[in-house]
């Protein structure tokens, strides 16, 4: 195998050391604690009892007997799906409008960024308000001005309104971030590209699909990628606004997987739907890869 | 490769087993007078109390007299308000058996393992062998007993819980204080079509609306019902049970609490019982500062009142007989009870309650008498003295009751069945299969 | 309760792009003018929860009570502020954090593009598995690993230090900055390190001489992006300290929390205002200069 050598001359022990110390950090702090907790996926252990080996019991339980398990997994595709159409599609959005933009991009940059900074603690407060009902929050008073008073709702108590209320928080919450990102490489789009485009007559939409996202498709497929890790991790301001409720509408795989393990107890069973997390992450960087590559090429 | 994976794999299991198990080698529980020199050194407190209350506070300064005794001494109060993440915490030290020498819990099904494995201190006999076990309120103690009647708890606190009314908004509404139980639904009709939220509740906290479950259950059948429903010996398909489901959904039908309860949290509901919007707030005496003094609302403050849990017909329990609890307890850690923790606690447990009474609150023992703060308005008092006046039995909140996981579905069934999203039997036949499915691993 | 690996940038995979048109294109007024009533929107949807936030830390606990959370305050008062400095120790709270996040910082930076480097530079026969190995952290739930993280810290005795905190920050943080180093390392063009290696400079010199500092902007973004997680972590701050000098920000928030759960939030809302200032302020000086590296590493190449 031909490693990937930029250097022409560079010995084994430059390797080992710039390697090393990284590599040590990070397989004692996380790698070796992972792995122990992956294995307790085959374990029934409540803490403080004798670990009890059960074989694949764990998994059975979770792919058949568990309906709060599959619930919650649905809901964290809807969640990453929210998450990501803010994400991505509200970042490319402003990107591209901030291109247009001469003076204060920079104020503006900046203040986009200002909701990331806030701790969650506060934001979901905040949140919680403005679904609020009685008394009426910020949203039911909008809805109420522009006259669609009909669609007034508790809209964290209301079972079908719950799961989109809660995305919404963490979706807006770091579209500025990857704002910045795909803004940065918006503005690396060659001028003459898009000028010789224009030329041609080529209209805003194409312009837009033929020249500039091709070009940022490699920055594209990065923030898609992390974008969806995020989304489906995603665990705080679910587990403060509602915590997974009412009922099981708003139950995470993340949030169940706390409650299994600290709520419950039952830690390896906690560890199993954690491993199903990681695999459901890999499959999805998987498919992004799969998906915007082929496009590419 | 594959053979380092595999010693690597060994190596993980065996890290954790080797602390999980290591716990074994504890002393002996019962023996609650160890002997020896009292060697002054610094001992921990984890708890989940507010970090600026009283029971801190006066712990503090316990700590510091006893240091003047005994140079080297200290106090380390770790405190965890937020109850989530200090059980969290709490269940993380377990596990790797790094308890500090004195712990908050309730008596949930965890604690009781881990009094099983002989990891806390016989409470009962702590407090008998110091001589203060008869001061204690029996409903104080019996708060924190374990179902078998053993006690690895102290409680720190004495509270009842209320519902508080205000009476102008009951008047207007043309309602009267409930007798029964069964009342309440038609009473919240009332009030709903003179324009009043009926009851104001923390829906976020989950525990306020699982007081509610509680109530009918108790006065129905008693405090054995929770018991066997626990351990799947009483369904919710029996008749006790079917009584407070009804009863629940009745609760929700008649638009008791505020719209969208679900997800608003303690001050929200307490904010519109003292503003004046609600009707009704289930609290306890915790929340007298609040509620009986003059830091309540001027608007309201002369028309709250309250009264205690109503009683049904052919009640099994006592108008006297309610939710009264001592609050989340200090067990002892048995492996490091030593002369000097024993000595420590011998001192503060003789102090404590003189100073907490001093603070307007209810202590957990009867040998001190509460001061009324000089903000007091009469409700104050009129509180405090139900405490003299209870009866032998309560009604404990199903919280610490249940299998933690059966617990967490009962929650969040509850909103549904009060929200009208899914049917008295429904919600039955969940809950029934919950407690099939979990009770056995928890109480074997 | 949030994990501290954090979403970020990569600011220069944009490939190098030639010199600025020069003359702009003219774009339709009603275009712009529309864009600009866009951007404003949402400019006021971003910022109104801090200005919220500030207003509401502003109010008198009655008005909070009573009042409509979206109105104007009745009355401005700074007796939140007085209360939260009262019930908590804000100052070393803030101290503690700044410590930690420092601290976490430097460890993620450092080995981050150390890693990077061995891994994309120098290469080696392994690296394909090791860059694996680094991709498992980026997508692994960071809960799940706290009862095994705390046995084995308790084991070697890091419990209720400032490494306690500092090392599962950094170790959870450094796959993303291991990942953003080498995706910038891409782009710097192989001709730059054999001119060097040439000149007679060993892969140290390269390192310090060459790739240090035309990292620096990736260095600013990952600072900046870790900076916001870490300062607001709370699952690691919880589960790893316990002594009351070592509490952080979330950790000291939790001082505002009463019997049974009762919340102060007028004081809560004063301290959270206080304790996001210095990142508030670090963060604009540093947004800056990453914006501004990211725009001439983009245009200028």
């Amino acid at each position: 195998m031909q490693p990937n050598r930029m250097l022409p001359n560079r010995s084994r022990t430059s390797v080992l050391v710039f390697l090393l110390p990284p590599l040590l950090l990070y397989c004692a702090a996380v790698l070796f604690p992972i792995f122990q907790s992956l294995f307790l996926s085959f374990f029934s252990w409540n803490g403080i009892s004798d670990m009890e080996f059960v074989g694949l019991d764990n998994y059975v339980r979770m792919f058949v007997a568990d309906d709060i398990f599959w619930r919650a997994f649905l809901n964290a595709l809807i969640y990453l799906a929210i998450c990501l159409v803010l994400q991505l599609g509200g970042a490319l959005v402003v990107a591209s409008l901030l291109t247009s933009l001469r003076r204060g991009r920079e104020l503006i940059k900046t203040l986009y960024l200002l909701p990331a900074v806030i701790s969650t603690v506060a934001i979901a407060f905040l949140f919680v308000r403005i679904y609020s009902i009685d008394p009426a929050g910020l949203l039911n008073q909008l809805l109420h001005w522009i006259g669609l008073g009909s669609l007034e709702r508790p809209w964290l108590s209301d079972v079908n309104t719950v799961l989109a209320a809660v995305s919404a928080p963490e979706g807006w919450r770091f579209t500025g971030l990857y704002m910045l990102i795909i803004y940065a490489a918006l503005i690396a789009v060659p001028k003459e590209l898009e000028e010789a485009a224009v030329l041609d007559g080529a209209s805003r939409w194409t312009l837009f699909t033929k020249i500039r996202f091709p070009y940022i498709r490699p920055v594209w497929i990065t923030t898609t990628i992390m974008a969806t890790t995020y989304g489906l991790r995603g665990f705080d301001i679910p587990y403060l606004m509602t915590n997974g409720g009412p009922g099981q509408s708003s139950e995470l795989l993340t949030t169940y997987m706390y409650k299994t393990a600290f709520t419950s107890t039952d830690f390896g069973y906690a560890s199993t739907i954690s491993v199903f997390i990681v695999i459901e992450c890999l499959v999805a960087v998987g498919l992004i890869l799969f998906l915007l590559k082929r496009k590419a090429d | 490769m594959k053979n380092a994976f595999r010693a690597a794999a060994a190596a993980a299991v065996a890290a954790l087993a080797l602390t999980a198990c290591g716990g074994g080698s504890s002393t002996d529980p019962s023996n609650v007078s160890p002997t020896g020199e009292i060697k002054p050194r610094e001992i921990s407190w984890l708890l989940s109390r507010p970090a600026d209350g009283a029971v801190i506070n006066i712990m503090k300064k316990i700590a510091d007299d006893y240091a003047k005794d005994h140079p080297g001494f200290e106090l380390n109060l770790i405190t965890t308000p937020d109850r989530p993440s200090y059980i969290q915490k709490l269940e993380t030290l377990a596990a790797a058996n790094k308890l500090p020498e004195l712990f908050d819990t309730d008596a949930t099904p965890f604690a009781q393992q881990l009094a099983k494995q002989g990891k806390m201190v016989d409470a009962e006999k702590l407090l008998k062998t110091l001589d203060v076990y008869d001061d204690y309120r029996p409903g104080a103690l019996d708060y924190q007993r374990f179902d078998d009647g053993s006690l690895y708890m102290i409680p720190f606190q004495f509270e009842l819980e209320f519902i508080w009314y205000n009476k102008a908004l009951l008047e207007k509404a043309g309602v009267a204080v409930p007798t029964s139980l069964d009342d309440i639904p038609a009473m919240c009709t009332a009030l709903r079509n003179a324009g009043i939220t009926p009851i104001a509740i923390d829906g976020q906290d989950q525990w306020p609306l699982e007081r509610y479950v509680a109530y009918q259950p108790f006065r129905e059948a008693g405090p054995d019902f929770v018991q066997k429903l626990k351990k799947g010996e009483a369904k919710f398909a029996d008749p006790a049970g079917q009584k407070t489901v009804t009863w629940l959904a009745e609760l929700g039908k008649a638009k008791c609490f505020q719209e969208g309860f679900s997800a608003q949290g303690y001050s929200d509901a307490q904010n519109q019982f003292t503003s004046g919007q609600a009707a009704m707030y289930n609290i306890g005496t915790w929340e007298l500062p609040s509620l009986a003094t003059d830091k309540l609302n001027p608007d309201v403050r002369d028309d709250i009142d309250f009264f205690t849990l109503p009683t049904t017909e052919g009640s099994v329990t006592a108008a006297n007989e309610f939710v009264s609890p001592s609050g989340i307890g200090m067990a002892v850690n048995a492996k490091t009870y030593d002369p000097l923790v024993s000595d420590f606690l011998k001192f503060a447990l003789d102090k404590y309650p003189a100073e907490y009474a001093a603070t307007g609150a209810l202590s957990p023992t009867t040998d001190v008498e509460t001061a009324i703060p000089a903000n007091a308005t009469p409700l104050y008092q009129k509180a405090l003295d139900q405490a003299d006046n209870l009866g032998s039995k309560q009604a404990m909140p199903w919280d610490t009751q249940l299998d933690p996981t059966t617990n967490g579905r009962l929650q969040q069934e509850l909103v549904l069945l009060v929200q009208g999203n899914i049917t008295p039997e429904q919600f039955t036949s969940t809950m029934d299969n919950a407690i099939a499915q979990n009770a056995p691993k928890f109480f074997k | 309760m949030i994990a501290q690996a954090a979403p970020s940038t990569p600011p220069t995979t944009v490939p190098p792009a030639p010199h600025k048109a020069a003359r702009r294109r003219r774009k339709p007024n009603l275009f712009r003018t529309l864009s600009r009533v866009l951007i404003m929107l949402i400019v006021i949807v971003q910022v109104y929860p801090l200005a919220w936030l500030f207003l509401t830390s502003l109010r008198t606990e009655q008005d909070f009570a009573t009042g409509d959370p979206f109105a104007l305050p009745s009355a401005l008062t700074w007796e939140n502020y007085a209360r939260a400095f009262e019930t908590g120790d804000l100052g070393r709270n803030i101290l503690n954090s700044f410590i930690v996040t420092m601290g976490a910082n430097i460890l993620i930076v450092l080995f981050g593009m150390m890693a990077a480097y061995a891994i994309q530079v120098l290469g080696f026969r392994l690296s394909k598995l090791v860059r694996g190995l680094f991709l498992i952290g980026i997508i692994v739930p960071v809960q799940i690993a706290l009862v095994p993280l705390f046995i084995d810290y308790s084991a070697v005795n890091l419990l209720d230090t400032y490494q306690s905190m500092i090392i599962p920050l950094a170790g959870f943080s450094l796959p993303m900055s291991v990942y953003l180093f080498s995706s910038f390392f891409e782009y710097i063009p192989r001709e730059t390190y054999e001119a060097a290696s040439l000149d007679g400079a060993g892969p140290y010199g390269i390192f310090g001489l060459i790739t240090l500092p035309l990292s620096l902007n990736t260095v600013v973004t990952v600072v900046l992006v870790n900076s916001i997680f870490i300062w607001n972590d709370f699952i690691f701050a919880n589960t790893f300290v316990l002594s009351e000098d070592l509490k952080t920000i979330p950790l000291g928030l939790q001082n505002y929390i009463g019997a049974m759960g009762k919340v102060d939030w007028t004081a809560t809302f004063a301290a959270v205002c206080v304790t996001i200032t210095p990142l508030l302020l670090v963060f604009l000086v540093l947004n800056k200069a990453m914006i501004q590296g990211l725009e001439s590493g983009a245009t200028k190449g």
